[in-house]
């Protein structure tokens, strides 16, 4: 039985998220008044890179994708889906909040070794953005285990579950403002697509990936946005009883997303850590002070 | 069209997928240029067939050559088709790169591109409009189907000549031959 | 073994080794060698066992003691083994250096004298050992000359200025007390008012703190640790700041005793918390400052000043978890600090000296064991999950998020992503991206710089994925000084809320990886090109300009930069320079004249004719 959820879990993880990629392709382009690719689309992109024979840099342009990818599997695997979750007994948020960060270190590695200012440039824009969607997230993620006074995920959802969703309660509808605010950030869309921005560097780390590099790259995007709703959903929004609400949920939260992408351009590195520092750090600071001073 | 056929998607997947994910590494070459944004915006919508631009010829596997072709730009045409992961189509648009087109006199221009890098199909015209694009699109599918999209193993096949041919009208190329490699 | 037969080996090596320097090298080094492995072979026989032993019974009326117990065995073992790995990694960097004798015999002199500190059973002898080890780290930084001299003065101000504090101290105690022995004058510390408590705590404290180089005591640490030898660095990053800690660990959980120092300060601020505090501003500031940086060992340097924030931030807390993690992060920052001071060093000696990171490159290519524990080392520093880091920073994050300090939670977290930042810039402006034409001879790293980094390498995985192998020896520290038993097993802590099943993670991120390479092993294989078939828009790469490393992080660069200017090193040098300006007018007095110093005794004389007509004190 562990084993089943074992795979089914990444699983579900990754076919929802290639169902993302698809979904985003498909809303933009009805927003732009055109008819767009079908749903499946990214599995056809993907299969077309796994058999195209590429280039590869040296074994650590080998190992760093492996490994963003991999890092990306483990968060899924800690994350509950639904009342899915593998590995409830863990240590939960803060070995997700670890594996979040181990996934940008994978791909600098690959960016890294691709010899391409064009990667090592993007890279530098991934770490600085990362470091400016994480002052709130973690003061969101800080706020809502020190409510709960735990630090299992499968917790904090079983709390929501008895009483109410968090955004709905004081003051952690401040944190959930504040994520609200990052969440385009987190997942890499606009405005805060700088990382790949294709008409500026190149699509950045991913300048050099070719074939399966790319492919895996695409299915730990796909992964990325998955973890980044999926854990709006479970810390903010009272997390699911069964996977079928729970994604649900996750298809409401990526429509929000969609509309903010298709209506924003895309900001420059600086003025989006400025924004990131400012109100969304703001919000999330008072939720926090709120939380420790109202107690329980 | 037969997208919708999961037949053939699980009889030949890598045909298929490469049919239907065509992705164009976004290289503005002359004039013909102008005609592919209204191609992949809104108003005739590329992406409904999987046709998309690819920033980096690494992630492509469609190479549009899209005007006039002049020395300085052949260096860099050969240099992104050699960087591009195989298999991989070249169409030739308009019609400078078939056989001069307008400037068939000019001293600077290449009259034809296919005895630099091979080149799969041609769209004629000067501008073909973008309805010439999916039609040009159409028949790259026809032809992957039958295995006659070949370019890139001709390219291979008969690089040294493809070579000289590159190194007698540009001269000493700065990078290395690409194969025989393995 | 006893112990003043322990010390006497190890000074006595020092001596031997500096006059077998006369007759060959090679002897000279096997020696060197022999003694610290033998030193490091006897301590770790010492384990478990506590003993006491008379160094020299009435030095100035009081006994000297050598005393071993689980902190000193820990303590001493990180010293022992880090200063045989850096010997055995000095043999190739100091081949043919001139003085190297005397850098030798210094080397194994600091080893000796941090071993008696960390052996010393009563103040006195911790005092006498701590100066040795004081005036012996200044010749060792100071090794180079010029601006290595430079940063040597910095210390030893800084330092003197903490040990005549000790001295007060230890003054104070003997006339207080009586006694010097530690575990007496704990005793008498705990029937004494507070007032006492706090004095002996701010004179010790203050050299502590200055050791360990928290804020705001941290200026003279960036400059010593970059200009030291690189094996030198490693030891004092490694070993020397964590003498400090040692002392504040004596002095707040021995000396004063758990109850008594958790409970000091006052109600609203208890001294714990502004010692916590100063941790988190330590965390703070010099892990973006560490980002501005562009010289390799000066990155490592700022670094190792945020990760002792870590430390103070773990073993002030006051809870059993926090000092374990405290306690594991200074074991795990001492082995992954040390392998990455010696790939700096590796890689200056195989380049020339070539250190600023804005003129290497792509040397993965040509050092790949080198570049292997670069990884190793960054990621304990970074806390990758199977690292050492990993855990010990887990078990403070775990401490400060559930003991209700998310504020500190979050800075330490901060730190984190800031770490991540510089160690990417470490590795990627040394081993990755572009190779330049300069650097394409350069040599692997030689085969005794490669044992230690190796060994090294083991240490952090191994704890990182047997964490129960430190912290069964922690758990006996924290139970010796009053905390709560841990439940510890190999893999791990069970604790009240939240397992830290190292296993379970373990297993998780091993099957991911798998998963992963089984993916990326159904795609068609890529072949190998090398770094001139890059994307350039269709050029060919431009040779020896594709390399992006200056003005790494600009963006974040030039946003921070107002922020970060060092207030409390500028505070220190115009100190300085205040007290030279005083001291240069003072100097005008003498003018050389012998009529001028009459009339400075006869000014003087009349004045207290004066003073003796008016008041007439005497």
């Amino acid at each position: 039985m562990q084993v089943l959820r074992l795979i089914l879990s990444p699983l579900a993880a990754l076919v929802i998220g290639i169902l993302f990629l698809g979904l985003s392709r498909k809303f933009m382009a009805r927003i732009q008044w055109r008819y767009g690719p079908p749903l499946y689309q990214p599995l056809i992109d993907i299969l077309r890179l796994f058999t195209q024979r590429s280039v590869s840099h040296g074994v650590v342009f080998d190992l760093g994708i492996i490994l963003t990818l991999a890092a990306s599997f483990v968060i899924v695997l800690f994350l509950p889906f639904g009342g899915l979750c593998p590995m409830s007994g863990s240590g939960g948020l803060l070995v997700v909040l670890y594996m979040m960060l181990l996934a940008p270190l994978g791909m600098a590695l690959t960016a890294g070794e691709s010899a391409n200012p064009n990667s090592s440039i993007g890279i530098s824009r991934w770490f600085i953005l990362a470091l400016g969607y994480e002052v709130p997230l973690l003061l969101v993620l800080l706020a809502v285990m020190t409510r709960y006074d735990t630090i299992s995920l499968v917790e904090i959802v079983a709390a929501q579950r008895s009483h109410t969703s968090s955004i709905a309660t004081f003051p952690l509808v401040l944190s959930g403002v504040a994520y609200l605010l990052i969440m385009p950030a987190v997942m890499g869309l606009r405005p805060f697509e700088v990382v790949q921005a294709p008409q500026e560097i190149s699509s950045g780390p991913m300048a050099e990936l070719g074939g399966r590099y790319l492919a895996m790259a695409t299915v730990q995007h796909a992964l990325s946005m998955f973890i980044g709703i999926s854990l709006f959903v479970n810390l903010l929004w009272g997390g699911a009883s069964n996977p079928l609400v729970f994604l649900l949920k996750m298809l409401v939260m990526f429509a929000l997303v969609l509309w903010v992408n298709a209506a924003f351009p895309r900001l420059r590195i600086d003025q989006a850590i400025r924004f990131l520092w400012r109100w969304p750090t703001f919000v999330a600071f008072v939720g926090l002070l709120l939380v420790v001073v109202i107690g329980d | 069209m037969d997208r919708n056929q999961l037949i053939k998607w699980i009889e030949a997947p890598a045909k298929m997928a490469h049919k239907y994910s065509l992705h164009a590494v976004y290289f503005c070459t002359g004039c013909g240029i102008i005609e592919i944004p209204p191609a992949i915006t809104a108003r005739w919508d590329a992406e409904r067939f999987g046709v998309l631009p690819a920033a980096t010829p690494r992630h492509a596997n469609l190479f549009l050559i899209t005007g006039y072709v002049s020395l300085k730009t052949l260096r860099a045409i050969i240099r992104t088709y050699e960087q591009m992961p195989e298999p991989k189509y070249s169409v030739g648009f308009g019609s400078c790169p078939i056989n001069g087109g307008m400037y068939w006199d000019s001293y600077n221009t290449i009259k034809h591109l296919d005895r630099y890098i091979p080149i799969d199909g041609w769209i004629a015209g000067c501008m073909p409009r973008p309805e010439a694009i999916f039609v040009a699109v159409t028949h790259l599918w026809t032809l992957i189907e039958k295995d006659m999209a070949d370019g890139y193993k001709r390219y291979r096949v008969h690089y040294s000549e493809y070579r000289a041919n590159q190194e007698r009208i540009l001269g000493a190329l700065e990078w290395p031959p690409l194969f025989p490699k393995e | 073994m006893n112990l003043n037969i322990l010390l006497m080996i190890a000074v006595g090596g020092s001596v031997v080794t500096y006059l077998l320097s006369s007759i060959s090298e090679r002897i000279r080094d096997a020696f060197a060698i022999l003694v610290t492995l033998a030193v490091a072979v006897a301590v770790a026989m010492l384990y478990g066992r506590t003993s006491e032993v008379t160094l020299w019974a009435g030095f100035l009326g009081n006994p000297l003691l050598l005393r071993i117990g689980p902190i000193s065995w820990l303590f001493a073992m990180t010293v022992s083994a880090i200063g045989c790995l850096s010997v055995v990694f000095s043999l190739k960097y100091m081949r043919g250096r001139e003085r190297n004798g005397f850098y030798y015999a210094m080397l194994l002199l600091v080893q000796a004298a941090m071993l008696g500190v960390t052996l010393s059973g009563d103040l006195l002898s911790l005092f006498i050992f701590w100066e040795i080890m004081s005036w012996s780290t200044f010749l060792l930084i100071s090794f180079n000359g010029g601006t290595a001299l430079a940063a040597g003065m910095k210390y030893f101000v800084m330092s003197i200025t903490g040990s005549l504090a000790m001295l007060v101290g230890v003054v104070f105690v003997l006339v207080s007390f009586n006694t010097l022995e530690i575990s007496t004058v704990a005793f008498a510390l705990s029937s004494a008012p507070p007032g006492y408590l706090w004095a002996v705590f701010l004179l010790f404290g203050l050299a502590f703190a200055v050791k360990s180089a928290i804020w705001p005591f941290h200026p003279w640490l960036p400059p010593a640790h970059s200009e030291a030898p690189s094996p030198f660095s490693a030891v004092l990053s490694g070993v020397l700041i964590k003498m400090g800690f040692f002392g504040l660990l004596v002095l707040m959980y021995v000396l004063i005793g758990r109850n008594d120092f958790l409970s000091l300060g006052w109600e609203v601020l208890p001294l714990h918390t502004i010692l916590g505090v100063i941790g988190a501003v330590t965390i703070l500031l010099p892990t973006f400052i560490a980002l501005l940086q562009t010289d390799a060992k000066r990155l490592l340097a700022w670094s190792t000043v945020a990760q002792a924030g870590y430390i103070i931030l773990g073993i002030s807390f006051g809870t059993a978890l926090g000092l374990a993690g405290g306690m594991l992060h200074f074991l795990s920052h001492a082995t992954f600090k040390a392998l990455l001071f010696m790939v700096a060093g590796a890689v200056e000696y195989r380049t020339g000296g070539i250190r600023d990171l804005n003129s290497l490159g792509g040397l993965i290519k040509r050092m790949p064991v080198t570049f292997a524990a670069a990884l190793v080392g960054a990621c304990g520093l970074i806390g990758v999950p199977l690292t050492n880091g990993f855990v010990s920073k887990w078990l403070i994050y775990k401490t400060l998020i559930l003991e209700g300090s998310p504020f500190l939670a979050f800075v330490a977290l901060i730190g984190t992503w800031g770490t991540i930042l510089y160690s990417y810039k470490f590795l990627h402006n040394i081993f990755l991206g572009q190779l330049p034409q300069n650097l394409t001879s350069v040599e692997p790293a030689p085969f005794s710089m490669r044992v230690p980094m190796v060994v090294l390498m083991a240490v952090v995985v191994l704890f990182g994925v047997l964490p129960g192998i430190p912290l069964t020896v922690i758990d006996e520290i924290g139970v010796t000084l009053g905390f709560s038993a841990l439940d510890v097993a190999p893999w791990g802590i069970v604790s009240e809320s939240g397992v830290v099943n190292m296993l379970n993670i373990s297993t998780a991120v091993v099957v991911s990886v798998l998963v992963a390479w089984l993916i990326f092993w159904a795609g068609k294989s890529g072949e190998r090109v090398d770094q001139a078939d890059s994307y350039a828009a269709g050029a060919a790469v431009p040779e020896g300009r594709y390399q992006y490393s200056m003005h790494f992080c600009d963006p974040l660069r030039r946003m921070v930069t107002p922020w970060l200017t060092d207030r409390v090193d500028a505070f220190y040098m115009g100190l300085t320079v205040w007290f030279t300006d005083v001291s240069d007018g003072l100097r005008r007095f003498y003018t050389g004249y012998v009529g001028h110093y009459v009339m400075y005794v006869v000014l003087f004389l009349s004045a207290l004719i004066f003073v003796e007509l008016l008041w007439s004190p005497w």
